[in-house]
């Protein structure tokens, strides 16, 4: 399973996530993108441990983070890092992140290296 | 376009209200009736957010216009996540300023204790992009958090600022009687003592229960008229001398430099240019410290400090009452509450309280110039709004 960046047919920007219009060069042609399956590797630009969660998680915490992928674009994900700190190098799986209902949800975790 | 006035203001204690949603909006606007002695106007702008989620009621306009038996007047709901206050205060704006209306009442309202802090918390998440963050867990605590962590690698901000500000809003309330906490808070308390961590866990850490304001019921209104209705009421003259909006990309992760809230800059400088005032000329302002860190934030990015100098600011006492530049002395989100539709409205009439000199213990001493900024999103949309106290 892969989550996918979108790139500009017309300039090659990335974007990730999925937008309507190209934020570099503004064309306007409706899904005028080439999915790029985004990179697994990059490093916590930053991250946070939450321990007030939404109702329909069933953890005590989740740790959630920014990080940003070698391609340079940055995804928000979960994390499952014991000592995280900012820099450190990280790696992303597709995973179940959520239950809502019956519907199963995937997104990306990051673990060490 | 036209001059336009506030004329009349209005507001409920922020706290949990036994009554229902619509009175919640109306009663504010009984009391800015009664403030500038209209009994009839054109329009009706009713800000709500959470209306339909969670309180099973939509189209409230419709309902807070009967229940003021000023039908046939217009009346439209407008929702702009947090920042439907400000939202409804400008298109009231609009609306006076085009000759369309000499008379607008603008209402602010939310009661979101019906449901509990997990429930409130998990429907503001809504607001984010429901694939990049909400799917995650993702909620406005959690994106504070991570923006935090960020500005106190960059900018040396330490959980003492953060904490100096709870204790500067949370006891500004104790001078505010419609303010939704009431109780006072020391640093010793919340942070240096060995209970702090029990009366002050984390929510998202670095962020603590006392960094976040608090979920409230509540209500504000304020009454928009044109220069010839304002002239003939016997209120104080205070113009809405400058309105400016601007939206930033509506994941976080996407902005170019993630210490930037460029939509709080670019509200600010229209709103600026709009009323011909720098950020200088500001006696008062109330900035939307949903948690501690974006109050600092925002002092900078308003151009009230140079960027990352925010907390020094704080620090050295210039943005509490009787400082340089008093901010958020009303108690702020922090400390006065957030009723989401209800805050824009409810800084603005803090503002036109404090500009008519009527603010008693909590007045800023001869304030002329106020500010107000609606933080939507987390800082994707952002309504900034200036005030000023005409003779």
């Amino acid at each position: 399973m892969e989550i996918y960046a979108y790139k500009c047919k017309r300039c090659g920007h990335l974007h990730y996530p999925y937008r309507m219009v190209c934020r570099n060069c503004g064309e306007n042609e409706h899904n005028e993108f080439d999915p790029v399956p985004l990179p697994r590797e990059g490093k916590l630009l930053t991250f946070t441990v939450l321990h007030s969660l939404p109702p329909d998680f069933e953890v005590p915490t989740l740790g959630l983070a920014i990080v940003e992928l070698t391609n340079g674009l940055r995804v928000t994900g979960q994390m499952r890092i014991d000592a995280p700190a900012a820099g450190m190098a990280v790696r992303g799986e597709v995973e179940l992140v959520r239950t809502e209902g019956y519907d199963e949800r995937f997104g990306m975790v990051f673990y060490p290296a | 376009m036209r001059d336009v006035y506030a004329v009349g203001i209005g507001i409920t204690s922020f706290t949990r209200l036994e009554y229902p949603l619509s009175e919640i909006a109306a009663y504010p606007a009984m009391m800015a009736l009664k403030d500038c002695g209209l009994s009839e106007v054109d329009h009706l702008y009713v800000a709500n957010m959470g209306g339909g989620r969670v309180n099973h009621q939509t189209a409230l306009a419709s309902a807070v216009v009967d229940t003021l038996s000023l039908t046939p007047a217009g009346a439209e709901t407008i929702e702009n996540g947090p920042a439907s206050g400000a939202s409804a205060i400008k298109q009231g704006f609009l609306a006076v300023a085009s000759g369309m209306h000499d008379v607008v009442l603008v209402t602010g309202a939310e009661r979101m204790r019906e449901v509990n802090n997990l429930e409130v918390t998990e429907f503001v998440a809504t607001l984010t992009h429901p694939l990049a963050e909400y799917v995650y867990g993702v909620t406005l605590p959690s994106l504070a958090a991570m923006f935090t962590r960020l500005y106190m690698e960059r900018y040396g901000v330490t959980e003492r600022h953060l904490a100096m500000v709870a204790v500067k809003n949370q006891n500004a309330a104790l001078k505010n009687e419609f303010a939704h906490l009431q109780q006072p808070i020391t640093i010793e308390g919340i942070l240096d003592s060995p209970e702090a961590m029990t009366n002050n866990p984390y929510v998202s850490e670095p962020l603590r229960f006392f960094d976040c304001c608090p979920v409230s019921d509540g209500g504000a209104c304020i009454i928009l008229a044109s220069e010839e209705v304002a002239r003939k009421l016997d209120r104080p003259l205070v113009r809405l001398a400058g309105v400016g909006q601007a939206t930033d990309t509506h994941v976080v992760h996407e902005r170019e430099s993630p210490t930037d809230l460029l939509a709080v800059r670019g509200a600010a400088e229209k709103a600026f240019g709009m009323a011909g005032l720098t950020p200088g000329d500001v006696d008062v302002a109330e900035l939307h410290d949903a948690f501690t860190i974006l109050e600092i934030v925002e002092s900078e990015e308003v151009g009230f400090f140079p960027k990352g100098e925010g907390h020094v600011a704080l620090e050295r006492g210039e943005t509490a009452l009787g400082g340089k530049l008093p901010i958020n002395v009303s108690g702020g989100l922090k400390g006065r509450g957030h009723p989401v539709g209800a805050t824009g409205v409810a800084q603005a009439y803090e503002i036109v309280h404090q500009l008519r000199s009527e603010a008693g213990e909590r007045q800023v001493s001869g304030a002329r110039v106020g500010l107000t900024l609606n933080f939507g999103g987390f800082g994707n949309n952002v309504v900034c709004l200036v005030f000023a106290r005409e003779e």
